[in-house]
């Protein structure tokens, strides 16, 4: 980093610097209050008693968990149903999504063909066209064709996903290496081989933040399932989430904290692994529109 | 800019192609076809034909018992624009979405300039950047039913008001329309102050420091590098952030709708067009056609200001420098074609 003459030039003042820092750490230390106190109330509340609930706030953990788990599984509340949903779903759109994205990204990067650029530019006007003013059509659409309380019309439309397009092109711009199709082509694999066996393993980390990002936009949405299924079979854990606060549970609170508890760990814990790959992938895809 | 430079270099590599093309694999092309066929088939599926379909829903009277409505102009429209709770939604949609986007941006922007800056070698940004962008990853159904829970009239906040005696008595956060408006709009920024943080630091490392260095050496101050060096540079990822953050906005509709009773309670404060849009479609009428309008409407707004904002905030200078750019290698092509020839 070509900083450190700049930073050469400010050593002189430090203490003057340090005075600066205090109130920005302050702030980012209050920020983070900000961030975390919500989400610990939530994990302390999930292990306490509805009376603990009720007659304080507590940071320190109880030991009501499991049976808050049997209060809200007594009351016809499926969350391993509503996992099981969610995890089929979201699993499905991400390799839907990710495979075709990379797949037409990859066309448009490597192959000359009429309309390709109109095609690319085309993707990238789709990107900001927001999915949900056309829900009702699509609702309509998919009714008449006898499809709603199914999966497919979560699962199909995951195909055509501009954005996840736009962020695969992007990513393919920096790591299509054309001499090794070529050298592909002379040892006789065919295009699709290419693709697989080439292009594919070459493009693992720009996959793996894609999926990141499409299994975590599939997990937390909530009006599209909401709009397409009634069967309470069907429905995902943000559906099952949004129950919480209705009449049946009013009462319940430690069940209603644990009950929204299940519906974030899985990220929590995905996120607390991989946060520098997921924060680093979100940067790579924004700034090089 | 580094990814300029880059940009430019894979251009490079890609105008090298096509001398590999004439050494017979000109035929291979016709797989673009292939490989971009289901995204296009996909598209048209589920993506054209849904916006084709809510257009035209939105000229006719269905409803959800009987499938097929007559064509009826714009009697939808007129009917929404005669109705005192669209123009609520619609000033509740905007007003949510500044006073959660004018404090986000003005957050990350802060946040980003200490973050990137060299004077103040922060220490633990990596771990601050993690903690803010976590609250993006969580289900927006979630956060709703926390927020709500956490602001019961039994919940958390009120017990910590009364027992510190901030209170006298606990509060019915839920029956004040301010306080219900300003919480969503704090729940946006909440959930999104992060991902814009990360977008503008990215956005801020990939300028130049030869840039500030020079700035230094003829004496400038941080303030004044920061508004004739930062942001002039960070012009397209502030656009980027500017319209994607409108976009969403636009389309609220998860934690308004969850956070209350689903029908923008208390006194309409949080009824957002989305919000608007489903219940109109959920009604026992079920008004498909109403709900497809409101859904152009969106649609329709979104599109103007996107395009205005791209307007407004371009850079001329550089467009004219592109376009001059654009023609230059023109020339050079059709010069090129004639020498071959």
């Amino acid at each position: 980093m070509s900083t450190n003459t700049k930073m050469k030039m400010i050593d002189r003042n430090s203490f003057q610097v340090n005075l600066r820092r205090f109130p920005i750490y302050l702030f980012l230390i209050l920020l983070t209050l900000m961030c975390i106190v919500p989400l610990w109330l939530l994990l302390v509340n999930a292990t306490r008693s509805t009376p603990e609930i009720q007659s304080g706030i507590s940071l320190i953990p109880s030991t009501n968990l499991l049976a808050n788990f049997k209060t809200l599984s007594g009351r016809n509340f499926s969350l391993p149903r509503g996992f099981a949903n969610s995890s089929f779903l979201s699993i499905s759109v991400t390799v839907l999504s990710v495979y075709f994205s990379i797949l037409t990204a990859y066309a448009i990067e490597v192959y000359d063909f009429a309309l390709k650029d109109i095609l690319q530019r085309f993707i990238y006007v789709l990107v900001l066209i927001p999915q949900q003013v056309s829900i009702i059509g699509f609702y309509q659409y998919m009714a008449s064709l006898h499809l709603t309380n199914s999966y497919i019309p979560l699962i199909l439309p995951a195909i055509a996903a501009p954005a996840s397009v736009f962020f695969a092109k992007q990513y393919l711009e920096t790591c299509v290496v054309r001499d090794l199709i070529y050298a592909g082509r002379i040892d006789g694999c065919g295009e699709f081989g290419i693709f697989h066996k080439i292009m594919m393993p070459m493009a693992a980390p720009g996959i793996f933040t894609m999926a990141i990002f499409a299994f975590v936009a599939s997990w937390n949405n909530f009006l599209t399932p909401f709009i397409m299924l009634n069967k309470v079979e069907l429905y995902t854990l943000p559906m099952l989430v949004q129950l919480l606060r209705g009449d049946t549970y009013r009462t319940e609170y430690g069940a209603i904290y644990f009950g929204m508890l299940v519906s974030i760990l899985p990220v929590i814990v995905v996120y607390s692994f991989l946060a520098n790959k997921i924060v680093g992938g979100l940067a790579l895809g924004a700034v090089k529109e | 800019m580094q990814t300029n430079n880059m940009t430019q270099g894979n251009g490079a590599a890609a105008k090298a192609a096509p001398k590999y093309h004439k050494m017979g694999n000109l035929t291979k092309n016709y797989m673009g076809y292939v490989m971009v066929a289901p995204f296009i088939i996909a598209f048209l599926v589920f993506g054209l034909y849904p916006i084709a379909n809510t257009i035209w829903l939105s000229f006719t009277n269905t409803t959800l018992m009987k499938q097929s409505g007559e064509f009826i102009g714009l009697k939808n429209f007129q009917s929404l624009f005669n109705d005192k709770f669209f123009y609520m939604a619609l000033g509740n949609t905007w007003k949510i979405w500044l006073t959660n986007f004018i404090p986000q941006m003005a957050i990350a922007l802060m946040l980003s300039a200490w973050f990137t800056s060299s004077h103040l070698k922060l220490k633990g940004v990596g771990f601050f950047r993690t903690i803010f962008f976590l609250p993006n990853l969580l289900l927006p159904a979630t956060v709703a039913v926390l927020y709500f829970s956490l602001f019961n009239f039994y919940g958390p906040a009120n017990q910590f008001l009364v027992r510190t005696g901030i209170f006298s008595e606990a509060f019915q956060f839920f029956r004040n329309t301010t306080f219900t408006q300003s919480l969503v709009a704090f729940i946006q920024t909440w959930m999104w102050f992060g991902n814009t943080l990360i977008i503008l630091i990215a956005g801020m490392t990939s300028i130049s420091t030869a840039l500030y260095e020079s700035a230094m050496i003829d004496g400038a101050g941080g303030w004044k590098m920061f508004t004739n060096i930062t942001l002039p540079s960070l012009r397209p990822v502030l656009i980027y952030t500017l319209v994607t953050s409108l976009v969403g906005g636009l389309q609220m509709f998860d934690i308004p709708y969850m956070l209350t009773d689903g029908k923008g309670s208390p006194n309409n404060s949080i009824l957002t067009l989305n919000v608007l849009m489903y219940s109109r479609f959920s009604s026992s009428k079920g008004h498909i056609g109403l709900a497809a309008a409101v859904g152009m409407c969106i649609l329709i707004m979104t599109t103007v200001c996107s395009i205005f904002i791209f307007y407004v905030l371009r850079d001329k200078d550089a467009a004219k420098e592109k376009r001059e750019h654009k023609k230059m290698k023109k020339e050079q092509m059709k010069y090129r074609k004639a020498v071959s020839q």
